[in-house]
């Protein structure tokens, strides 16, 4: 079984971001995986908001 | 003087706080004199492992951002608050869930099924959803939970002082810095970058005690720049929220947000809201009082725009 190296999080970046990479025996990288440890869910909390609110709420999807 | 330890933490956030902070500009370099920065993913490279090395209270001050919004969240919430001699819930999100406690209106299950199922732009046959736990052929895969709802700072771990806003603005974030570095803050649980006072109490519109025959969207009336925006019928949070954000939406001719937060002893800023309509809205009849109402397009929404974490009745999944 080869090395798992973590990086949690990754940075200097907006939102949340983790990155697992798996290396082989003789350490080159076997797989990478990069995962979102993070959803908010403006696709449905947006639903039943005004329409002149939106661009308002929405500019909080990224404030960066 | 030693230096003091900060870290910057977002939870649930969109990195507008963070960002709030930069806007300090040059006095940025002020703060870099007076802190080392032990976490701050925006714009350090420290890692959670970092962190959970350090001995409790190896943190003199931590500025937290974001709501607590899943497992993770929570997770390093307490780990920030066991490392840390100072935790402030910093931005509305934190401070009582802010835009993503929208959420709260709805179920967890109907949030995952649209993003993951029925968007426009989902493209997903196999009906994929996340696992806290995803097996692949090299080990397990963790994912946090997400929560059924969204938490502000304060209901998950103690918070020792309050600093709202959507953001905070740039010059209350410095005197709150420099009350911190000077260690000049008041008594813990305290609001601080706010003022005790309403924004109406530092409103220059005039008030002329006019009640209102109907509420108007933002989009229907080009209000008078001079005049009280409630009395023209916008919903203005400003009776009910505090001052201390310079008052930005109003100068723009916008009505207030809110995001400043409730009032110092006011419990629910919708609930105290409503009772300010109540009083501003000229009905004779049950029938009158209901068409004014029924202008108001999103009242939840609108009152509690910040506000859901800690709201008095707590939405789609109490």
């Amino acid at each position: 079984m080869g090395k798992r190296i973590t990086i949690d999080p990754i940075t200097r970046l907006e939102g949340h971001g983790k990155i697992e990479i798996f290396l082989d025996d003789t350490g080159a990288v076997d797989n990478v995986y990069f995962q979102i440890p993070e959803l908010r869910g403006f696709e449905k909390f947006c639903e039943g908001r005004p329409v002149e609110e939106l661009p308002r709420i929405v500019s909080r999807i990224c404030g960066v | 003087m030693a230096k003091l330890k900060l870290a910057i933490y977002w939870a649930a956030a969109c990195g507008g706080c963070d960002v709030a902070v930069l806007d300090v500009h040059e006095k940025i370099l002020d703060i870099a004199d007076a802190a080392d920065i032990l976490l701050w993913p925006v714009a350090t490279d420290h890692k959670y492992a970092d962190v959970e090395k350090m001995a409790p209270g190896s943190i003199d001050v931590c500025l937290f951002n974001g709501a607590v919004r899943n497992s993770e969240n929570e997770h390093i919430a307490k780990m920030l608050r066991e490392k840390s001699k100072v935790m402030v819930a910093f931005g509305s999100c934190a401070v009582s869930g802010g835009i993503p406690a929208l959420a709260n209106f709805k179920r967890r299950e109907d949030i995952l099924q649209r993003v993951y199922m029925d968007t426009p732009s989902t493209v997903n046959p196999e009906q994929v959803l996340p696992v806290t736990d995803c097996p692949v052929p090299e080990g397990v895969l963790h994912l946090p939970e997400f929560f059924g709802f969204v938490h502000s700072l304060n209901q998950v771990v103690e918070v020792d002082y309050y600093v709202p806003g959507c953001p905070p603005t740039a010059e209350r974030i410095w005197e709150v810095v420099q009350a911190i570095a000077t260690g000049n803050l008041p008594a813990a649980g305290a609001t601080v970058g706010a003022l005790d006072k309403s924004l109406c109490d530092e409103c220059p519109r005039e008030k002329s005690n006019k009640k209102i025959k109907r509420f108007y969207r933002s989009h229907e009336i080009i209000p008078d720049p001079q005049q009280c925006l409630l009395e023209q019928g916008l919903l203005c949070m400003g009776p009910v929220t505090r001052g201390g954000c310079g008052g930005q939406c109003i100068s723009a001719n916008m009505p207030c947000r809110g995001c400043y937060g409730p009032l110092p002893g006011v419990l629910d800023q919708g609930a105290k809201y409503i009772s300010s309509i109540g009083a501003i809205i000229d009905a004779r009849t049950p029938e009158e009082v209901k068409k004014i109402l029924a202008g108001i397009a999103d009242p939840a929404g609108t009152f509690y725009r910040f506000g859901m974490s800690t709201a008095l009745l707590k939405g789609a999944n109490r």
